[in-house]
């Protein structure tokens, strides 16, 4: 989730509304996964406690944060390495 | 003993899996059983056993293992280093075997040496135990067959030898025989002297004998043969020289060697030995009646004529007057010898004589024979010669031809020479007459041409200069009338230029973003006409680009698009720092900004507010070109929320610009003409 080159309708300056938008998003929608997968794992794995859900969860919520973060910084992403020439940026 | 009762519980649990298992289970127990007093033992036994099984069992993997890397630190490098380094006493075995050369060795090598040693310990044991056994078993054959090789050679070589000399001795007589019948009439009567001689020489052996006999009936001694003259009768037929000097050798020897029982009793024609193995009869006693006074007669004046050709019939006279004088010395035995003497006296005369006879016969013989290889060999001679000049008569006749014909050949040669020689001149001439006939046809025109040029100045002159003066006039009209339509075309493309570009301003400066690309394709032909090259340029420019089909933004939809979402945005992302801005950052400016102050009007400062403030300023007076300038300095996320607007408004700047161009070119381009072109 780079900052790739928006659509004709918006324009550049919505670029950071739509990260927003969008970590929000992967926020929800990741923890909402590690929940999930949290409930089946204490249901079947560890007899019904409370632990894995709320680990599982916090998992979904790192993943979400970390790639929110990486969309944001795109030198934090795996493999990419910033040259330090301001016209630029090695891929 | 039995433990009963574990026994029972064992068997009963085991009963359902068969009797085989009980069996065995007893046997177990058993051993067991019997195995318990002695526990106490055990253990300490297990540890005497295990300790030298241990120690044999690690010096045996040390060594395999020292010994293996050496020959695979030989094979391969990257071990050899690695052994080298990091195992303990690695270099000294690593020299060890290079001393005894295990970095050569091969399985060829380790199979030879195994049947080697098996092979000697076996022989060794053999011998231990009492065989006889070869000492090298491989060599012992090869020297007894040498010996026997040996043994045989020499034999070989010894009936080899003996072979040769006879093969050699009947080569010698053939050889003889052939050269005798090739050689030289010289040769064969060289031959034939000497066989004479030899006869001769068999006559003084007779001679020789009866002295010898004489001799020894005198000294009362039993005769002994002289085997010398046996060994001459098988060799009558060796060559001359060295037969003559055996015969001489063995005459004026001693007479020695052993006597041969034979004696042959038929009479001997004269001159003959008996046959080998046979002695002479010994002569008979010579009566021994002489006068005591009587003198002996003498031999040798007897044989005196024939001293020069035959020295041993004086020699043997001599002695036999010695013999004589000896006689006389002793005069009792004169008697006797007188009849003997008298005897040999006649006898040497008439060999003498014989000899003489046979010696005249030889010499007719010979002369014939020469007689005939001379008229043989002049027949010859005179076959070849005429066979000679045959030949030289065919070569000559074919020397004559061959020499005809080269006079022949050369002739025809120098005459084609000639030919060619006359035929080159006559090309040669030929050219330069032509050559001659062209540069004169030139020389013609160029005389006429000049003519014709005079004439023409002449009429000039006259008729001519007059149609000058009128056509000079008349070019002198026609470019003032040139003149003036430029003059006026200039003018109306001036117009239209004028008006093109005031319908593109016109389109531009619309308040809702139009295209304008008929306007300018207008503009663009206006301008061509005038054939500007900067215009042209610029123009060129715009129309690649595709803001004549999209139009341009409005300034006031630039202005009020800036106040509204762009300022706003970048303001929010005005306090993210340039390089690696996570999500945090980001919410911290979104927060911060919220509480910054805005300032308006020209603030100094180079943070993103500032310039924000500045650009608004800026666009409030109209000045998109300030404020684009001012917002390009943002960088980072700024400016990347900035693309767009700025995207935009450098479009209608670069269309502003261009078209500001072509109107300063063309108020120029009026103005000029207003001058006068």
């Amino acid at each position: 989730m780079s900052s790739t080159p928006p659509p004709k309708p918006s324009s550049s300056e919505d670029i950071v509304a739509q990260k927003y938008d969008r970590c929000l998003a992967d926020l929800l929608v990741k923890s909402g996964i590690g929940f999930s997968i949290g409930v089946v794992a204490s249901v079947i794995l560890f007899r019904r406690r409370a632990w894995p859900i709320a680990l599982s969860t916090g998992f979904g919520a790192g993943a979400a944060y970390a790639d929110c973060d990486r969309s944001f910084n795109p030198a934090r992403i795996a493999g990419v390495r910033v040259v330090e020439h301001p016209p630029a940026e090695s891929k | 003993m039995f433990r009963a009762l574990p026994v029972a519980r064992q068997a009963s649990s085991k009963q359902t899996k068969g009797l085989v298992r009980i069996s065995r289970r007893r046997l177990v127990t058993e051993t067991t059983t019997d195995a318990t007093p002695t526990s106490s033992t055990a253990p300490i036994k297990r540890k005497k056993r295990l300790l030298p099984r241990l120690i044999f069992y690690t010096t045996a993997a040390t060594t395999t293992f020292y010994v293996g890397s050496a020959f695979v630190a030989f094979n391969n490098p990257s071990y050899h280093a690695f052994f080298q380094q990091r195992v303990p006493f690695a270099p000294t075995v690593l020299q060890y075997g290079k001393d005894h050369d295990w970095d050569v060795l091969t399985i060829a090598d380790v199979i030879v040496n195994a049947y080697d040693g098996v092979s000697g310990s076996y022989s060794y044991i053999r011998k231990q135990l009492g065989y006889s056994v070869d000492e090298t078993p491989a060599k012992a054959p090869e020297a007894k067959v040498p010996s026997k090789t040996k043994t045989a050679k020499a034999a070989a070589e010894a009936r080899a030898g003996e072979v040769k000399g006879r093969v050699q001795k009947a080569v010698d007589a053939l050889k003889t025989d052939v050269k005798a019948s090739t050689d030289a009439a010289y040769d064969q009567g060289v031959k034939a002297a000497a066989i004479a001689r030899h006869r001769g020489i068999q006559f003084t052996q007779g001679v020789e004998e009866l002295v010898l006999e004489a001799e020894a009936a005198l000294q009362g001694k039993p005769f002994k043969k002289s085997p010398s003259t046996h060994s001459e009768a098988p060799v009558p037929h060796d060559p001359s020289t060295p037969v003559t000097q055996s015969m001489l050798d063995s005459s004026e020897g001693e007479p020695t060697g052993p006597p041969l029982g034979n004696v042959y009793h038929a009479p001997l024609p004269l001159g003959h030995e008996p046959p080998p193995g046979f002695t002479h009869p010994p002569t008979p006693q010579p009566p021994k009646a002489l006068a005591p006074g009587e003198p002996l007669p003498l031999v040798a004046p007897a044989v005196e004529e024939l001293h020069s050709s035959e020295p041993i019939l004086t020699h043997l006279a001599g002695t036999i007057d010695s013999l004589a004088s000896f006689l006389s010395a002793n005069p009792t035995a004169t008697n006797k010898a007188r009849g003997v003497l008298d005897v040999a006296k006649d006898d040497l005369s008439s060999l003498a004589q014989s000899f003489e006879r046979l010696r005249e016969e030889e010499k007719t013989k010979l002369e014939q024979s020469l007689d005939e290889q001379t008229r043989e060999y002049t027949l010859k001679l005179l076959e070849l010669e005429l066979q000679v000049q045959d030949k030289l008569e065919s070569q000559e006749t074919g020397f004559r031809a061959y020499f005809e014909e080269e006079k022949a050949h050369f002739a025809k040669a120098y005459r084609e020479k000639l030919e060619h020689e006359l035929r080159t001149q006559s090309d040669i001439i030929n050219e330069r007459l032509k050559e001659e006939v062209i540069a004169q046809g030139i020389e013609l025109q160029r005389r006429w041409i000049r003519e014709i040029k005079l004439r023409v100045e002449e009429e000039r002159g006259g008729r001519l200069a007059k149609l000058d003066e009128l056509a000079a006039n008349l070019k002198r009209l026609e470019r003032v009338a040139l003149d003036n339509s430029t003059y006026l075309d200039e003018n109306l493309r001036i117009h239209a230029l004028w008006s093109a570009l005031r319908a593109v301003n016109n389109t531009i400066e619309a308040p809702m973003r139009r295209p304008f690309r008929d306007e300018l394709r207008v503009l663009r032909h206006a301008a061509a006409a005038r054939d500007d090259a900067v215009v042209g340029v610029a123009l060129d420019a715009l129309d690649a680009g595709d803001a004549p089909d999209v139009g341009v933004e409005p300034l006031a939809d630039l202005a009020s698009w800036f106040t509204t979402s762009v300022a706003p945005a970048v303001s929010r992302v005005a306090l993210v720092p340039d390089g690696g801005a996570g999500v945090l950052a980001h919410v911290a400016s979104y927060v911060l900004s919220a509480f910054a102050f805005r300032r308006r009007g020209l603030v100094h400062g180079d943070d993103v507010l500032s310039v924000l403030a500045r650009a608004e300023y800026h666009l409030n007076e109209k000045d998109l070109d300030s404020a684009t300038r001012e917002l390009n300095q943002l960088q980072g996320t700024a400016r990347t929320l900035l693309k767009d607007w700025l995207e935009a408004a450098r479009r209608r700047l670069e269309v502003q610009q261009a078209l500001e161009l072509v109107q300063t070119q063309a108020t120029l381009a009026s103005l000029l003409v207003a001058q006068g072109l």
